[in-house]
């Protein structure tokens, strides 16, 4: 679920605001200075970060590693979106197994890395006629100048470094990405027969059935995979569903999110406070939308 | 809100199960999820509910711009099929009530004349024990984001209830012939306006009504939505949606403000 | 006339002679240069065009049959087909295979596009190179792929002189790169890495692909189609390794990963994956910022 545009818990810094222009420009020519001496013999670090996420991430002592990825892909056979009954098993399977191979792959190169876990995962899935792929990309993180862990405490989640420090702030902690799918058929009773024999605006139970039992059978695996994880809770649970492009009549249902447990004795309370920016600028009013926010 | 029997698909009773063991699921971003702890509240699980409804149109009289009762009948009970049975899953998960609620339309090509009304949420109950249900007993429903939440529940105010309204209106073909006749000049066409007036005002009051029946003090975040759906544009599906209040205390909790110049732009 | 390198067009060097300066910076951008004592001197640019056939190696079935052996180093992985003799057509063996002649000519393209765009920049006595915008996309249907590297030159306020009279680079401009340097971290340059993969599919991968595994027993239904997996992991972990061959000690940092894949048929493709970033190197240590302070922001 998307923030509303109006509210959004921030994460402001306060380092910026006491910064006097003379320090940055005294930085910037220190910056400048230090490119003729060679690179201190330190490993390397690569990552996709954006400094404002190393920078929270900093601030609870933690720092990126390396950039890692993982990817796979199942097949689907000829002839399953032929139209059918019930469930598409061979669909909802390959979304799974690709899911979860792909996870295990970034994880493995997470625990080669010596990274604690993976943040900011961007996930991607296809499914096309006869295959469904599944890429995850993001960073290996850890506490600074940590060792390694066994590879089972090792996290994937899609959490971005923002969002991954403000859970630690509170005393949670991801434990990796869980997810379901369901692919089913619309039901078979063609639309003309139904019609004919209801005259009336009425619920079509058949059709209701099938699909609020697909989306929630898509649900309760990717919870399965959360408890099987031992986890807590589930948070920024991502839904989709529609028709596949290529075959209209069926229609697949995910879920996926990332899986999270109470790490603290208990939740620690962040207690915001709040700001009221003046930033309205003069000339944007726009009759056609709500001039509160 | 209508009764409805118990009519959950299977799955769904043993996936609510799961949630009612400690796991919770929800769509709330990270941001989200922190408020609403904030406020003493806690997500028990996402939850959901559909109906797949015939919306196909009826005879009408050409003539006459006038209200379609009966599909105004259908996508007002498509709707709350689809609300009941998501309030259903989280009264099985002992909740207080629903955020976040989305109420979105599907439509599918094998089903022409029919649409899939959904509506999903999160679940939350109060951490404290104290029950939070609204004025009938049930959880309320809200289609407050975690940080509205946050703030109403600091103002003294509780949400009680998604409340909705909704009109079908069919604008008759007639006035066209009259815009042509008077084409050139530029003049109220009464038959328009009259026409979308009375469908805006009685899905607004179908709306209030609603929210009378919760014993609300007023309604939040109120908005009008016109759809054609898949009926041609003379025939638009006006819809009136807001999260209905109460006010239980006096005391507005929400902290003062700093005010800022955020010099980014 | 300012003095310009011969491959440049003379156009360029009037272009600097002129006083003003020009530059793609945003306003917000523009003020946090001047913030950090960057002066703007110029926006400078560097192109250049390779031809780009896509055609690549056939597949060895229809034209000419032996594995490719690579250049020395380079990826190679093959499999043999588990079925007895089938027919003329059956592939019995399948190959992913990098194609370095690939990457070689990428890399030479967007060389050549920086090489250019840095000659500008020195030319106007620049420091260092802000807010750089690197794009390649062909051109119509002419067969040729342009590389296009494109930034503002700056001048680092009473800076030194560039390390080999080559000026730092970095994509990075305006706030994020004040936060960046904030963070004790300099930019030494933008680097790019290129990794180019070709699947000669074998048979399992080609009826996977298809969609005919039930053709070949059931079990094969719902398997993953490995010969494309490892494909997959191996052009972006060959795109990570040459970005880490550049990076020499440094670190890379907001990197951005693009994979893209060209079906061929039959099971057969050809995917490429760009590492781009910027090349860091820390100049001071770093205390962390305190603990940033929530807010809820009303309107």
């Amino acid at each position: 679920m998307t923030d509303s545009p109006s509210h959004g818990l921030g994460v402001g810094d306060d380092g910026a605001a006491d910064n006097e222009g003379g320090n940055l420009e005294q930085e910037m020519l220190e910056a400048a200075r230090s490119l003729s001496r060679p690179a201190a013999a330190q490993s390397s670090m690569t990552s996709d970060l954006s400094i404002d996420e190393e920078l929270t991430l900093h601030s609870i002592g933690w720092e990126p590693i390396e950039l890692v990825c993982g990817v796979s892909l199942h097949a689907v056979p000829m002839g399953v979106w032929n139209w059918g009954q019930g469930e598409i098993t061979y669909a909802s399977g390959a979304y799974m197994s690709s899911f979860a191979t792909a996870t295990e792959r970034i994880h493995r190169e997470c625990a080669k890395a010596g990274g604690h876990g993976v943040v900011g995962v961007h996930v991607e899935w296809a499914v096309h006629r006869h295959h469904i792929d599944v890429t995850l990309v993001g960073t290996a993180v850890r506490p600074v100048g940590s060792k390694r862990v066994a590879a089972e405490s090792v996290f994937v989640s899609d959490l971005s470094g923002r969002d991954f420090t403000l859970l630690h702030a509170s005393g949670w902690a991801p434990l990796g990405l869980a997810a379901g799918a369901s692919f089913v058929y619309a039901p078979r009773r063609s639309m003309g027969t139904a019609m004919k024999q209801k005259s009336q605006n009425v619920e079509l139970t058949n059709f209701t059935e099938a699909m609020y039992a697909a989306r929630e059978s898509a649900m309760e695996r990717m919870q399965q995979s959360a408890i099987a994880m031992r986890g807590t809770g589930v948070v920024e649970v991502k839904v989709t569903e529609g028709p596949m492009a290529f075959a209209h009549h069926a229609v697949g249902f995910t879920a996926y999110g990332t899986v999270v447990h109470l790490v603290a004795e208990q939740h620690r309370s962040l207690a915001p406070t709040t700001v009221l920016p003046l930033d309205d600028a003069v000339r944007a009013f726009d009759a056609t939308s709500l001039r509160g926010t | 809100m209508s009764e409805t029997p118990k009519d959950l698909p299977e799955g769904a009773s043993r996936r609510l199960q799961e949630l009612e063991h400690g796991l919770f699921t929800s769509d709330l971003s990270v941001n989200e999820f922190l408020l609403i702890k904030e406020v003493g509240f806690h997500p028990l699980g996402f939850v959901m509910g559909s109906s797949i409804y015939h919306t196909g149109i009826q005879t009408r009289k050409w003539g006459q711009s006038q209200e379609l009762t009966k599909l105004t009948g259908a996508m007002y009970e498509a709707r709350e099929l689809a609300m009941a049975r998501m309030e259903e899953e989280a009264d099985e998960l002992g909740a207080d009530g629903v955020v976040g609620v989305r109420l979105d339309v599907n439509y599918y090509e094998w089903g022409k004349d029919a649409a899939e009304f959904i509506a999903v949420g999160t679940a939350v109950k109060a951490e404290n024990g104290v029950s939070h249900r609204n004025k009938l007993g049930k959880p309320f429903t809200s289609d407050l984001s975690g940080q509205d939440f946050w703030t109403l529940m600091q103002t003294g105010y509780i949400p009680q209830g998604l409340v909705m309204g909704t009109c079908v209106y069919h604008i008759a073909h007639r006035g066209l012939g009259q815009t042509l006749g008077s084409a050139g000049q530029n003049v109220e066409l009464p038959n328009f306006t009259q026409a979308l007036y009375e469908a805006r005002e009685l899905a607004m009051t179908r709306m209030q009504d609603e929210s009378n029946r919760l014993g609300a003090s007023g309604i939040v975040g109120v908005r009008l939505e016109e759809k054609s759906h898949q009926w041609g544009s003379h025939t638009i599906e006006f819809l009136s949606l807001g999260t209905a209040v109460v006010k239980t205390s006096d005391e507005v909790t929400l902290p003062k403000p700093t005010t800022i110049i955020s010099l980014d732009n | 006339m300012a003095e310009v390198a011969d491959d440049l067009p003379e156009a360029a060097g009037r272009r600097f002679a002129d006083g003003a300066f020009s530059s793609g910076l945003t306003v917000p951008d523009f003020a946090a240069c001047l913030q950090m004592g960057l002066e703007p001197v110029g926006y400078v640019q560097g192109f250049c065009v390779m031809q780009w056939g896509w055609r690549g190696m056939a597949s060895p079935y229809g034209g000419f049959g032996a594995p490719n052996q690579g250049g020395p180093g380079s990826y190679t992985e093959s499999w043999r087909c588990p079925h007895g003799f089938v027919s003329a057509e059956h592939r019995g063996w399948g190959q992913n295979f990098e194609q370095s002649w690939v990457e070689d000519a990428w890399v030479q393209g967007f060389s050549s596009a920086y090489e250019r765009m840095v000659e500008e920049a020195t030319s106007l006595g620049a420091h260092g190179v802000v807010g750089l915008v690197d794009t390649s996309g062909r051109l119509g249907d002419l067969g040729v792929l342009e590389f296009r590297v494109q930034g503002t030159a700056v001048r680092v306020k009473e800076g030194p002189a560039p390390v080999d009279g080559r000026p730092w680079t970095t994509y990075l401009a305006g706030q994020r790169l004040a936060k960046l340097i904030e963070a004790g971290y300099a930019p030494v340059s933008i680097t790019a890495g290129v990794a180019s993969v070709r699947i000669w599919a074998y048979c399992i991968t080609e009826y996977l692909t298809e969609g005919s595994a039930t053709a070949w027993g059931s079990q094969m239904a719902g398997a993953e189609i490995e010969q494309t997996a490892k494909a997959h992991m191996a052009v972006r972990r060959i795109a990570r390794e040459h970005v880490r061959a550049q990076l020499g000690g440094d670190s890379l940092h907001g990197a951005s990963l693009v994979t893209t894949e060209r079906e061929l048929g039959q099971g057969d493709a050809e995917l490429q994956c760009i590492l781009r970033g910027n090349r860091v190197r820390r100049f001071k240590s770093f205390d962390p910022i305190p603990a940033p302070r929530p807010t809820v922001r009303l309107s």
